[in-house]
């Protein structure tokens, strides 16, 4: 598979903070590619650099094997971004919107109307079609911000956080839509720091802290490297300190936490552990509400790796 | 054609701001239109006056008080002193003539009785002391020749009685350039406002942030798609003095064919001109579009206020219109007050004019240079 985009050595520097540092990536034609990180990780930062929209200080970007400059007007043609912020003019209706930004790179009218038309379908808004963005709902201006970005079709899309602060349905309707756009071989650079998104999407993940790629790799590949292998969480409203100290000594046991009415248990090895403790909680007779084990989520690698939350 | 397009889109969103101060341009024009039609007929004002006779003789000082009494509007009040001090002071009377005791004996006699005078020293007041200086004068000269008391009272009747005809001998249509001054002088302010106003609003939506990284971003070149809204912008300017000078053919007539309302087009189209480079200025400076209204309101409003759009030139203070040359609503102004009154128009009469224009349109070139300068600013990516 070609690369579409190379990133080389990247840094990006403001005054005495690197928001960039020495980043180095590709992107394969038809991936999905995600970029996860916590908020100021360098994720739009890098994607501003990559799209000329800011000047970086070393290294080099080739997007469909060209270097990428403000005036690459032959290659802008190809790509699609859609932007963290609704970027949409309130003075126009959600079909002149998808219009005017569709036609800041399709000039032949007819073409146009037929590609808005299906970026409406796509993220089903045929019923707002004459709304003003005021009268829409912060899911649907989300998903008009999408239209907006993808409407001519592109090659390569850059979707920022476009799930920020959206309801559930608008969230499953925009996923869907990404969904698409990727089974219809677009290449897609997609930001966010919410892992269930990326596990769903993306067939290759970048973990991004303070600028420095962190890993990379498949979500199963991220996962393994995660020390722990099951984590059981059990919903209780008190609990002892020796009963804690108690689980703590327990085989394959990694870590044990309570924090007032849940118990987070974390094992390195995963068999029978779950077993095991309910067999205990009986035994003890410790009252607890709910129980239930899951594997490591990028949440528990970024912990891993970073000490801190994705959500931090 | 796109950006052109959707300039147009969201111009129509800000129509009622146009119609709005176009609205208010008629109503002020048809207002002061309709109460300037009598300007050429005067009608003599008569001040207030109170008399004061000390001397109750017949002859001369019955006539002098009849001559008075004539000319304006004696009030009455009592004789009393402090009643004729709040009657001056609260402006019921102008003026007060105390006549002297024996004032006919001695003027017969020849001598020059003092007539002692009380005035407000307001316009009324130098009218009634013109009526009074003009009887003694021409009662004096008379007396020297006429021994007579009655042939000399019908000898001054006879010579006060003469009226001086005026005649105004000037070519000019002054009601209708009155009209025609007023018109685009107030239309100053609609001209700044709905400039100002509307393109800031549209720039503003165009140059917001994230609008603008979509537009830079997207294969249009942003050089032309920011020439594409230059042009667009004095599209709109263009259309608006267009509809402004075909109000001024409706409301002031047939003098907006001869060559002072080519002149008067001229000016409000460079004044336009120069509007529409300030709109750009403010539009490339701000940023909140909530902070529009009041800057509008700032340079629109005090800008006509200062230069005269709304109170005539003549009757603003020296020091305010030293402050107003500054600004080149001052010289749009200037050139309507100087058409008022051109007698003659040829290339000397209008040299001041020309002189004007050209002020504003150095005032159009500096305001693009600094828009230029804040919009590459603006551009520099970081």
């Amino acid at each position: 598979m070609s690369n579409i985009i190379e990133v080389k050595n990247l840094v990006k520097q403001y005054k005495e903070i690197t928001a960039v540092d020495n980043l180095t990536f590709d992107v394969k034609k038809g991936e999905v590619l995600g970029l996860l990180g916590p908020n100021g990780s360098g994720k739009t930062t890098a994607i501003n650099c990559i799209l000329s929209l800011l000047n970086f200080n070393e290294g080099s970007i080739k997007i469909f094997g060209k270097e990428m400059n403000h005036d690459s007007y032959d290659l802008k043609k190809d790509i699609g971004v859609v932007f963290q912020e609704v970027s949409v003019f309130d003075e126009l209706t959600v079909y002149d919107n998808i219009d005017y930004f569709c036609g800041l790179y399709i000039s032949d009218k007819n073409q146009r109307k037929k590609y808005v038309e299906d970026a409406i379908s796509l993220v089903g808004l045929n019923d707002f079609k004459k709304f003003y963005p005021k009268k829409l709902s912060g899911g649907l201006l989300r998903r008009l911000n999408i239209a907006c970005g993808i409407a001519h079709k592109p090659k390569l899309i850059f979707l920022d956080e476009p799930t920020v602060a959206v309801d559930p349905q608008s969230r499953n309707n925009i996923l869907d839509g990404i969904k698409h756009l990727r089974d219809n071989g677009a290449t897609i650079v997609y930001t966010t720091h919410y892992m269930e998104e990326v596990e769903l999407l993306c067939d290759r993940i970048i973990i991004l802290d303070k600028g420095k790629i962190l890993a990379t790799g498949t979500t199963d590949k991220l996962k393994s490297l995660a020390n722990i292998e099951e984590k059981i969480t059990i919903e209780i409203n008190e609990l002892d300190i020796n009963y804690l100290e108690k689980i703590k000594e327990f085989k394959n046991v990694d870590d044990a936490a309570y924090n007032g009415n849940s118990l987070v248990i974390t094992y390195k090895k995963g068999k029978n552990n779950l077993l095991e403790i309910m067999e205990y909680m009986k035994k003890e007779n410790i009252k607890y509400s709910k129980i239930f084990s899951e594997r490591p989520t990028l949440n528990d690698v970024f912990l891993e790796l970073t000490g801190k939350e994705l959500r931090d | 054609m796109i950006v052109f397009k959707t300039f147009l889109k969201v111009l129509r969103k800000n129509l009622p701001i146009v119609i709005l101060y176009t609205t208010i341009l008629l109503v002020f024009g048809i207002s002061n239109m309709s109460t300037s039609e009598n300007n050429m007929n005067f009608v003599a004002s008569k001040p207030n006056i109170y008399i004061v006779n000390n001397d109750k003789s017949d002859g001369i000082t019955k006539n002098l008080i009849d001559y008075i009494s004539n000319n304006t509007n004696v009030i009455n009040i009592e004789n009393n002193e402090e009643k004729i001090n709040d009657a001056l002071f609260y402006r019921d009377v102008n003026y007060v003539i105390y006549i002297p005791k024996n004032y006919n004996n001695d003027f017969m006699a020849g001598k020059n009785p003092e007539i002692k005078i009380k005035s407000l020293n307001d316009y009324g007041a130098n009218l009634t002391e013109m009526l009074l200086e003009r009887y003694i004068q021409v009662a004096g000269i008379y007396r020297k020749s006429i021994i007579d008391e009655n042939e000399l009272i019908l000898k001054i009747n006879d010579t006060l009685k003469n009226d001086v005809k005026v005649n105004i001998t000037s070519k000019l249509d002054t009601n209708s350039l009155d009209k025609a001054s007023y018109y685009y002088s107030f239309a100053s302010y609609s001209i700044l406002a709905c400039l100002i106003l509307v393109i800031c609003l549209i720039l503003s939506s165009f140059n917001e942030e994230k609008i603008r990284k979509r537009t830079i971003i997207s294969s249009t070149n942003y050089k032309k798609h920011n020439r594409i809204l230059l042009l667009a912008n004095f599209c709109y300017a263009f259309i608006l003095w267009s509809l402004y000078v075909i109000v001024s053919f409706i409301l002031v007539g047939k003098i907006m064919f001869s060559s002072y309302g080519l002149l008067y087009m001229l000016n409000s189209f460079i004044f336009t001109i120069c509007a529409t480079t300030i709109a750009l200025l403010v539009g490339s400076l701000i940023t909140n579009k909530g902070a529009i209204n009041g800057i509008v309101n700032v340079i629109a409003l005090g800008s006509s206020f200062l230069c005269g759009a709304f109170v005539p030139m003549e009757l603003l203070p020296d020091s305010i219109l030293k402050i107003a040359h500054i600004l080149p609503t001052y010289y749009f102004i200037k050139t309507n007050e100087i058409l008022k009154t051109l007698e003659i128009v040829e290339f000397n009469s209008l040299k001041p004019i020309f002189l004007n224009m050209l002020i504003i349109i150095c005032f159009s070139i500096i305001f693009i240079i600094l828009s230029n300068i804040v919009s590459k600013k603006k551009r520099k990516i970081a």
